[in-house]
């Protein structure tokens, strides 16, 4: 698959149904701990792949050395089959985008200002603003539904927008493959789900192969064509939602007591938890019926 | 979301010409072009001026005709040329340098706090600077050479220490907050030390002056601006990107670290070398930088405004401290008269937002 003698600044070629992003063999920590071990995963190309687990199973920290965020301890992050370190990262920013948890704002900026700022890698240090970045930028724009809100600074923005805005910068990026580290997490449920519909618009529309972190299982598995469970830096099992989502899985990765249904909705798998209280003794347990 | 249809989504080639989008970047640019012009304008204006007043009076056509080199007045030529205009051009250029230097560092660590004033890098050049007028019993250039070197080792130093898988805005402060008390502490030593006339001539470096610079530290302060001042536009692109965050950079494909390094070190040789110049002009980095982007409004990098605010602020504190007040001050003490309040201001507004960190 590797060219050993491939030239860093080649172009990457994409692949029929798309680039290919994989890790192999990947390890990734912080200071002394690893936190993903010898990893090996590969990303369906043109799917959306949504990586669930619970906290501090390593999901995101995957997801940022999927993202080249974080260096490879051992094993590597293949794009295209070759190494992402022996790529220039501008280049690779052509090709992989990314929404990290936590962008800045500069203060001031306006929406158009700031989704422009996704252009950098089609611009580097010296090329000139062209028509083709005001058309992506408006592109990007539009399939967020922030057109309106171009000329309007950030800070005046609601939480729901703002988010939109983000996923509007990584869109003007223009990369196939968009990787998103928990996009819900401050959005009401409303806008979880415009976010996830727009994501699965994308993804219908153009191709791109989506991968995202997120915490709500129920929605995961109704958005995800690929659902990859994590737990203590391992991948439990991975595939399509209702191969992989069942109660025993979600009691293995969360530790959780559950009972696992089908959406009404949608017909994907639905996590209903049992907890401890407020169980309703729907069907009587035999052994409480007899004593 | 606009509509649940795919056919609005159309990246690569929208069918509509991009009017909001072009309009807002042009409006952003205007404004831009116009502050960055009056700015210019008012630098302009105030170069001239501190050159119009003092013991002997001009006009200002006596003085831009004598700076150009048509005036055949040898009296005014020596009155301008001789003995105002090294401390015009010094104080425009002192405050361009400390003007950029202070945005980089309020945006490379995303802080409006963190002015080299602040993070030591000034303190630093001052110990240097200071023993070698004390201990070492040096003058003139010498003096200008320590305060560089200074600068240079304290920024090193802060980095290093700062440094934990990255630098990150934060720490980068607080060590060179510690760092900043530590050659504070240390000046204070030195003085203390000090014969009466050494403690004299270090007291009066320590306050900063536009009128000080030799002959030597001047040509080489201008000459470090005409090539930092392109290197700085050059690198505020990335910069730009940066402003979002280290994450959201390496995803754009910027070499956070290297970008990050330049921008420091460009940074650091302009304040070293301005208060190698002119010695520690009190707060002029830390409030050219937030005018400018006010100013502004967040459009465009700030950069060459910040420079032209530094130099209007150190301008007019010259114009201010020699000739407005009974007696002649040196320049970083009006400067610092100006500055302490808006820091204060800075404090209690950037807390109550939550930024203080």
């Amino acid at each position: 698959m590797t060219d050993p003698n491939a030239d860093a600044s080649a172009p990457l070629t994409r692949e029929a149904q798309g680039h290919d992003l994989r890790a192999e063999d990947l390890t990734l920590g912080y200071d002394e701990t690893d936190i993903v071990s010898h990893l090996d995963v590969q990303l369906p190309p043109g799917r959306i792949t949504v990586i669930v687990g619970a906290n501090a199973c390593g999901k995101s920290t995957l997801l940022r050395g999927l993202a080249r965020l974080l260096p490879a301890r051992s094993g590597s992050v293949r794009l295209d089959g070759r190494d992402v370190t022996s790529l220039r990262s501008i280049e690779v920013a052509k090709v992989v985008g990314l929404l990290p948890q936590t962008p800045v704002a500069p203060d001031g900026i306006t929406v158009a200002d700031l989704v422009g700022r996704g252009r950098y890698p089609h611009q580097g240090w010296f090329r000139q603003w062209k028509p083709e970045d005001d058309q992506a930028v408006q592109a990007a724009l539009e399939a967020t539904g922030t057109a309106e809100l171009a000329e309007r600074r950030i800070a005046e923005l609601s939480g729901g927008q703002r988010q939109r805005v983000w996923v509007a910068m990584a869109l003007a990026q223009d990369t196939d493959l968009l990787l998103l580290d928990e996009p819900t997490t401050y959005l009401d449920i409303n806008h979880q789900v415009e976010l996830l519909d727009l994501l699965t618009d994308l993804n219908r529309s153009h191709g791109k192969t989506i991968v995202l972190v997120l915490h709500d299982l129920n929605l995961a598995c109704r958005y995800a064509d690929h659902i990859i469970a994590m737990k203590a830096g391992r991948i439990v099992r991975e595939g399509a939602p209702s191969d992989v989502i069942d109660a025993d899985v979600v009691t293995d990765v969360f530790g959780l007591d559950c009972d696992v249904v089908p959406d009404p909705v949608s017909g994907t798998p639905m996590v209903v938890p049992r907890g401890r209280h407020h169980v309703r003794a729907m069907t009587p347990d035999p052994e409480l019926a007899t004593s | 979301m606009t509509s649940s249809t795919s056919s609005t989504i159309d990246l690569p080639a929208p069918t509509d010409e991009p009017a909001v989008v072009v309009r807002d970047r042009r409006t952003r640019r205007r404004r831009a072009i116009g502050v960055t012009g009056a700015l210019g304008g008012l630098t302009i204006v105030l170069f001239v001026l501190t050159m119009m007043i003092g013991e002997t009076r001009l006009g200002p056509l006596e003085v831009v005709a004598s700076v150009l080199g048509f005036s055949d007045s040898p009296s005014t030529d020596f009155v301008v040329r001789t003995l105002r205009l090294p401390t015009a051009v010094t104080a425009a250029a002192v405050g361009a340098a400390l003007g950029i230097s202070g945005l980089c560092f309020q945006k490379l660590l995303s802080n409006p706090l963190a002015s080299p004033d602040f993070v030591g890098i000034t303190s630093g050049a001052s110990f240097f600077a200071i023993t070698a007028i004390v201990l070492l019993g040096l003058s003139g250039f010498a003096v200008s050479v320590a305060a560089l070197a200074g600068a240079l080792l304290t920024a090193s130093l802060i980095y290093l220490l700062a440094w934990r898988d990255g630098i990150t805005g934060y720490r980068f402060v607080l060590i060179g907050i510690g760092v900043s008390q530590l050659f504070i502490s240390l000046v204070g030593w030195v003085i203390v030390q000090a014969e009466l006339f050494d403690a004299r001539e270090a007291m009066t470096w320590l306050v900063g002056s536009a009128g000080r610079a030799g002959s030597t530290e001047l040509p080489v302060l201008l000459g470090a601006l005409a090539v930092l001042v392109p290197a700085v536009l050059l690198l505020s692109r990335p910069l730009g990107v940066l402003e979002l965050g280290d994450d959201a950079a390496r995803g754009l494909g910027v070499g956070v670290e290297t970008a990050r390094r330049l921008v420091l070190l460009v940074a650091v040789v302009l304040v070293a070398l301005a208060t190698a110049v002119a010695g520690p002009m009190a707060f002029v980095a830390l409030i050219a930088g937030p005018i400018a982007v006010r100013l502004l409004r967040g459009t465009g990098s700030g950069l060459p405004a910040a420079a032209l605010v530094g130099a209007c602020v150190v301008l007019a504190a010259d114009l201010v401290a020699r000739q407005l007040l009974p007696v002649s001050l040196p320049t970083g003490v009006v400067t610092g008269a100006v500055g302490a309040p808006y820091l204060i201001w800075l404090l209690i507004h950037v807390n109550s937002e939550g930024r203080g960190g």
